[in-house]
């Protein structure tokens, strides 16, 4: 029972790291490779949020906060001259990553740190003993699934954002502002990502870095995704599953390469990967 | 007739350093059916496309008076004019009402704009929930129209709207254009190259070839359709 709610639960983090990665890939065609330094950001907002004496739950909304502004000067001051440049904008967003990193580096130092958790402990759950804040995150990541299938079908704003997703030139034509669009996309996926950053800190630890390691996976879920919420819960189930299995009966080094070796036979063989079509 | 609803001064566009459209002087008046004729890759649609800003225009264009020449797509078509352009035109995974829903500025015009294109296209408010990607050829074209009509533009710009049509489809969407015109004064220009459409549906005429207007004149002018069969002839 504990190795599925292992698989379970892996899952809903991966979901929720690349959720703004996917949302960002669906409007503007581009690979957004500052999502590291935002996770690290979510991650830095949570630690400030716990050293200020604040409840450790504060760190959510302030995570997000903080990385939506961090979204909309990026946006503004750096992605949006390159829209017609989306190779630049990729070069771009990766040395923004690395900037972000540095900066964080000049600002907290080097050194690993902690950051507390909002639950403790381990709860009885289907008969095994697992961590209650591993299984709120699953609660999360349906939660924030949800409201963003509801945000995009539900609203005028979200039906717009399909529009520009779907053929960018004839949604202008209709009168769409396909930049506000971006704007706000870039805005929200930044925002998403250093909220993950904050959801991930206390299963691990804070450092410059924190966001590397998973931008690979995040980038490789997203790709078998096919700009889809639902296929990249079912990515993430299966993928994340996969690792977890690899690294419980293999070798958690393998465990690591587990995501991107299969997304990548994945693609492949079915170039939409989880996609319907 | 009064005004022009659009006013085309020396356009002239392009993709990079191919220009494909030369020094264009053309107008519609407001209320009139004006049609553009001429052979594939005389530079038609991509003169709609300049108007409608997604290519870079030299020369002034002027929409009701007011110049749009650099103005960004989704501004010019909030100045109440309708796009359709010949492809990809739909949002082929959303819904029909969806597609019509996209089309308006203001969400809660949406039932009285069912309600005007109901009365043209009965099909299409008892199939608002059906993907519009699933629709026979003809009846996207009729959806294509209606979604241009829910906004009740001004101006109507149409690209190659019979292609691939059935005669009874297209005498339809003369007769949609003809009232929508005899009701609302909109303006419309049509892109086409289907000659007895183009002539029992416009007022006025002109043929483009390599990016260059050759000919215009009067529907009804006595020998209209032979000048234009002339030009349009391989």
């Amino acid at each position: 029972m504990a190795q599925i709610l292992d698989i379970i639960t892996t899952a809903a983090i991966l979901y929720v790291v690349c959720a703004g990665l996917l949302i960002v890939f669906g409007v503007m065609k581009i690979i957004n490779f500052a999502h590291g330094g935002f996770l690290t950001v979510g991650g830095y907002s949570a630690l400030l949020v716990t050293k200020m004496g604040w409840h450790p739950w504060w760190g959510i909304p302030v995570s997000f906060a903080i990385g939506c502004v961090c979204g909309m000067v990026i946006e503004r001051l750096v992605v949006r001259p390159l829209y017609a440049r989306p190779l630049d904008a990729i070069l771009a967003t990766w040395g923004l990553g690395i900037i972000i990193g540095q900066l964080i580096t000049l600002g907290f130092g080097r050194e690993v740190q902690f950051v507390q958790s909002p639950v403790r402990g381990a709860i009885d759950f289907a008969g095994a003993s697992y961590s209650q804040y591993r299984l709120i995150l699953v609660g999360a990541a349906i939660v924030l699934g949800l409201a963003l299938s509801a945000a995009l079908n539900g609203t005028r704003l979200g039906l717009q954002t399909r529009a520009v997703i779907m053929n960018e030139n004839l949604a202008r034509g209709l009168g769409i502002n396909s930049g506000l669009v971006r704007f706000i996309t870039f805005t929200l996926g930044a925002g998403l990502a250093s909220l993950a950053g904050a959801l991930i800190t206390p299963l691990s630890s804070v450092d410059p870095n924190l966001g590397v390691p998973w931008l690979v996976g995040a980038f490789m879920l997203v790709m078998v995704s096919g700009m889809s919420l639902v296929s990249l819960a079912i990515a993430c189930l299966v993928l994340g599953g996969a690792q977890v299995l690899v690294s419980t009966y293999g070798n958690p080094v393998l465990g690591g390469l587990t995501i991107v070796v299969l997304a990548a036979l994945l693609l492949r063989l079915r170039p939409q990967g989880f996609a319907r079509e | 007739m009064t005004g022009n609803a659009l006013q085309l001064n020396r356009v002239s566009s392009g993709y990079g350093e191919a220009l494909v459209v030369r020094d264009v002087n053309l107008s519609v008046a407001a209320g009139e059916i004006f049609v553009l004729l001429g052979k594939n890759g005389m530079g038609k649609s991509t003169l709609l496309k300049t108007i409608m800003g997604f290519l870079p225009a030299g020369g002034s264009i002027k929409l009701f008076g007011d110049e749009i020449t650099r103005a960004a797509p989704h501004r010019i078509a909030r100045k109440a004019i309708a796009y359709a352009p010949q492809e990809q035109a739909l949002f082929q995974d959303l819904s029909v009402e969806q597609n019509l829903r996209l089309a308006l500025l203001d969400a809660g015009a949406f039932q009285s704009g069912l309600d005007r294109i109901g009365a043209y296209f009965p099909f299409i408010p008892q199939r608002l929930k059906q993907r519009a990607g699933t629709l026979s050829g003809g009846e996207q074209k009729m959806l294509l129209v209606a979604r241009a009509l829910m906004s009740r533009p001004r101006l109507m710009l149409i690209d190659e709207i019979s292609e691939g049509l059935q005669p009874s489809v297209i005498e339809k969407l003369a007769g949609v254009f003809r009232a929508e015109r005899a009701q609302t004064k909109t303006a419309i220009l049509l892109v086409e190259q289907h000659v007895r459409f183009a002539l029992a549906v416009a007022d006025r005429y002109a043929v483009l070839k390599l990016g260059e207007i050759v000919e215009r004149g009067d529907v009804g002018e006595q020998d209209a359709a032979a000048h234009i069969i002339d030009h349009l002839s391989v």
